[in-house]
């Protein structure tokens, strides 16, 4: 009966055919593919709660007197938007466990961006043929950090609104055309017309969200499309794909880990205070506190803003500040290019155009991997200048000292990783025994019933001293037979 | 495509009982039931907590027979205990009686001449004390700056040296050598405070170098702001009025009275008991402290996870 009438369904729509294949996508079991996961269900989160805090945010820079249950602002003129986001906090139930889960699940959804990123870079997922998946992948992180950056701004208090004012200088500082995109978004000198809060708005909720939506479908469309790649490994070769099938075995996994990414994040929410604006108050252009910080994605932009000397470039009647311009323009947009492009960048370097289904271990490309290490570290140095004022209390040190610690290191740091990491991936590959397969032993029964043990000959790429070669891609062969080559529940597919 | 699906159909169900794939449905549930009861930080908390615990009143007359009745008591902290606010307004300076200013000339001659000479008129390894007043030698004896060990590192906040009476005594002795000049001692009443505009007066002045929260920060040249939570309201005024060190001087032009009151009722009521609403405070240090959470916890967590259910081969 149900048989027949799904058949009834099918024969109209004919899904059968296109959900067979997905049901049947084979996921690789090993953990480090899951890091993606993180970002996705952060991403579901950010959406839920992002619901949730649209319904009661009002994004208005109208002035009104607040009145609501935080005392020590009572009778203060604040924007709406402002007072929304303190009543969100203080007399909307569970409004703050909201709030503050919006704003962990930022956090973390940018943060596993770029360890999944990560993971992609140091095992050459992003070969050919994935190049435009990677593509995909730098621009939704780029979307990510412009959204935090968005949403952040959004509660109109006097942190935050230090980081628009900051926005609007770097807008500012882009030659010829800077003072006229400054002023087009803007709506007017800074500190605007009230526009910002609702255009803010408007982008954060809608736009971005959307555009992320349809590059997620695109991500992992390709992603089934072109299926997994996996770790060279028993049975695995080019041309297949080892792993838990979608369903059942990934459907019950993922699950699950959708709901430890969402539990994690409540608990955050929950127990550990994010944002607590109504401590800061209403933003006011004259008003400034120290210790003022971006979220810490955008901690390394801030970090090549403090570190940068104030340099000033005067000529042609024009100004171009030089010190905001090159750290806050110029930087990312190095990085963000070199991010885009690695993969052809990498190809030309060595030549590979072969399609590549199966990664390579991080040690057997010490030159990109110490590249990446190299990225990691001038990324990591900026992002902890952008906390100088903070060390500089902490541990009791001079600013200026700190500063130019910052200025050197930012120089240092990059050069010493990148060889530090080749060193440490040659080592590796060098060190005795690794990558050697164990031979093994033959256990045979004498007839008076004694045991006796015997190495076996040695396999092909197994001799004395002789490691296998690992560059570029270690080569297993496949001597197991494909009906035994798999553990429980584990499928093996051909491409 | 050739597939090779290698399992009968009689063992999915078992292998959908994998201890790896029922774990974390396992580690959900109580997950879930926690994070349920951490699901109303809302409003409740919001209307107890907003109302910070109310900090001692303290006020008093400058009558001497009260001022010795205290000084007999010899209660630390601020002053004297007394109950009515028999001024108005809420803030008041007291004239030091004079039987403190002896025992207060032997105080300071054992304990600061050495650096700042014997009629505390500075030297080469300590500024001029004459004109300061009562209240700023008040300042830097109950911070516990003075009297300084070693001239060489920075005055910083320590615990005091000398108890209350002491303090006021030699307090009195610095004042006693030019009556009238200076900053006098305080008496604050915070619960006359207007929280409100203490808010707004401390975010225009006071914001920059102490940080928003109060929670103090690094300047430029090697300087700091120290953190405002452990300062008492009379303390708070009398740096308001003396800008010790790197601080500017606020006179009653610029800051009134009434206004400084207001301040010392912000920073003791709601800086230093901050409502921190919605879990743990991260020591107001903002943004760099929720990153680290965020990046050790959050990421490192479902990191951990996802180790804990994917092959480690
Ligand atoms: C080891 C030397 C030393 C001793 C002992 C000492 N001081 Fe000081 N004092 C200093 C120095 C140095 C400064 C300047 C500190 C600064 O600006 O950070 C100072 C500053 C002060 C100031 C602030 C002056 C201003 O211009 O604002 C006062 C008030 C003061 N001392 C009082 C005292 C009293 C009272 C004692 C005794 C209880 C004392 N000092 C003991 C070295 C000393
Ligand atoms: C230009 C920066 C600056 C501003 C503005 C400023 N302060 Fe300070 N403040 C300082 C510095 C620097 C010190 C430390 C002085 C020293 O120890 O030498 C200080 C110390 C203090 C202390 C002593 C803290 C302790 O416990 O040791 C108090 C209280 C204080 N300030 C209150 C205020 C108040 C209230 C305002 C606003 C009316 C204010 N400050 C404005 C820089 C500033
Ligand atoms: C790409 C994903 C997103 C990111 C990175 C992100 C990030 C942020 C951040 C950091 C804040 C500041 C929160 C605070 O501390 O108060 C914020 C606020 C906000 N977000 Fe998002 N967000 C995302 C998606 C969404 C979506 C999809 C919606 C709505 C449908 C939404 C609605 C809101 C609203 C209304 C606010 C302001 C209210 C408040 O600040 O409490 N967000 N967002």
């Amino acid at each position: 009966m149900i048989d027949e009438s799904l058949r009834w369904v099918d024969d109209r729509l004919g899904i059968a055919k296109g959900g067979r294949t997905f049901l049947d996508k084979i996921f690789p079991d090993h953990w480090s593919f899951m890091l993606g996961e993180i970002a996705l269900y952060s991403f579901v989160v950010l959406l839920g709660t992002g619901v949730f805090l649209s319904l009661y945010y009002v994004p208005s820079a109208h002035e009104i007197i607040y009145h609501g249950s935080y005392l020590p602002l009572r009778g203060q003129r604040v924007s709406e938007a402002y007072a929304s986001t303190v009543g969100l906090s203080f007399d909307v139930r569970s409004g703050l466990l909201m709030r503050q889960a919006h704003h962990w699940a930022a956090d973390i959804f940018v943060g596993a961006i770029a360890v999944h990123m990560a993971r992609v870079f140091f095992t050459g997922a992003f070969r050919k043929p994935r190049e435009f998946n990677w593509i995909v992948g730098v621009t939704m992180l780029i979307l990510a950090i412009v959204n935090g950056f968005l949403g952040y701004s959004l509660p109109d208090d006097l942190v935050s609104g230090t980081g628009i004012r900051i926005a609007y200088s770097i807008i500012e500082s882009v030659p010829l055309v800077g003072s006229y995109l400054a002023f087009f978004l803007f709506g007017g000198n800074y500190p605007g017309s009230g526009v910002i809060i609702p255009r803010f708005f408007i982008i954060h909720v809608l736009i971005v969200p959307l555009i992320l939506l349809g590059l997620l479908g695109a991500h992992l469309g390709l992603l089934v499309k072109q299926k997994h790649t996996q770790f060279p490994g028993k049975s695995k070769s080019e041309r297949n794909v080892v792993g838990s099938p979608m369903f059942p075995t990934f459907m019950a996994k993922t699950t699950g880990f959708l709901f430890m990414t969402t539990g994690v994040i409540f608990l955050l929410g929950g127990f550990v205070q994010i944002n607590p604006i109504w401590q800061f108050g209403q933003y006011e252009s004259y008003k400034i506190s120290y210790a003022v910080q971006p979220d810490w994605y955008m901690g390394w932009l801030d970090g090549a803003l403090r570190i940068m000397p104030s340099w000033e470039w005067v000529g042609w009647g024009h100004t171009i500040p030089l010190e905001v311009f090159l750290p806050a323009v110029i930087f990312p947009g190095i990085v963000f290019n070199i991010f885009y492009t690695w993969p052809f960048i990498e190809s030309r370097h060595t030549k590979d155009l072969a399609y590549h289904n199966l990664l390579d271990r991080p040690r057997d490309r010490p030159k990109r991997t110490a590249a990446g290490a190299a990225m990691l570290g001038l990324l990591g140095t900026v992002f902890f200048a952008s906390s100088t004022d903070v060390m500089a209390n902490f541990f009791d040190l001079p600013l200026m000292g700190v500063l130019w610690f910052f200025r050197i290191a930012v120089i240092v740091v990059p050069i010493v990783s990148y060889f530090l990491a080749y060193q440490i991936c040659n080592e590796l590959r060098q060190a005795e025994g690794l990558g050697k397969r164990k031979r093994a032993l033959a256990v045979t029964l004498t007839e008076s019933g004694e045991y006796r043990t015997e190495e076996s000959e040695p396999r092909p790429g197994d001799g004395a001293g002789v490691e296998l070669e690992p560059v570029p891609v270690p080569a297993f062969i496949d001597v197991v037979p494909p009906e035994l080559a798999t553990g429980e529940g584990v499928r093996r597919v051909m491409r | 495509m050739p597939k090779d699906h290698q399992a009968g159909e009689a063992g999915t169900v078992r292998r959908w009982l994998r201890p790896r794939t029922v774990a974390p449905f396992a580690l959900v549930g109580a997950v879930g039931i926690i994070g349920l009861i951490a699901f109303s930080p809302g409003s409740a908390h919001a209307s107890s907590t907003a109302t910070p615990a109310p900090v001692q009143a303290t006020a008093n007359t400058a009558t001497s027979s009260q001022a010795s009745a205290y000084v007999s008591s010899n209660a630390n902290p601020p002053h004297l205990g007394g109950q009515a606010p028999s001024k108005q307004l809420g803030l008041y300076y007291i004239t030091l009686p004079r039987s403190y200013i002896a025992p207060g000339a032997a105080l300071f001659a054992a304990n600061c001449s050495t650096c700042h000479g014997p009629q505390a008129l500075g030297g080469t390894k300590a500024p001029n004390l004459q004109g300061l007043g009562a209240g700023t030698v008040d300042f830097w004896v109950s911070t516990g700056r003075m009297p300084l060990a070693n001239s060489s590192i920075q005055a910083t906040r320590k615990p005091p040296r000398f108890n209350r009476l002491q303090t006021l005594e030699v307090s009195a002795w610095v004042q006693s050598l030019t009556p009238g000049e200076g900053v006098q001692i305080p008496v604050v009443n915070t619960s006359l405070g207007n929280l409100e505009q203490g808010n707004t007066l401390f975010t225009l002045n006071c914001a920059a170098c102490h940080t928003i929260t109060g929670a103090g920060d690094a300047l430029m040249d090697g300087a700091y702001a120290p953190t405002l939570h452990l300062a008492t309201p009379t303390q708070i005024v009398e740096a308001i009025r003396s800008g010790p060190g790197n601080m500017p001087r606020f006179g009653p032009g610029n800051i009134t009275n009434t206004n400084a009151r207001d301040i010392a009722a912000y920073v003791t009521k709601v800086l230093q008991h901050p409502t921190n609403a919605g879990g743990i405070g991260l020591g107001g240090i903002g943004p760099v402290g929720e990153g680290f959470v965020a990046l050790l916890i959050g990421v490192g967590a479902l990191m951990l996870v996802c180790f804990w259910i994917g092959d480690r081969a």
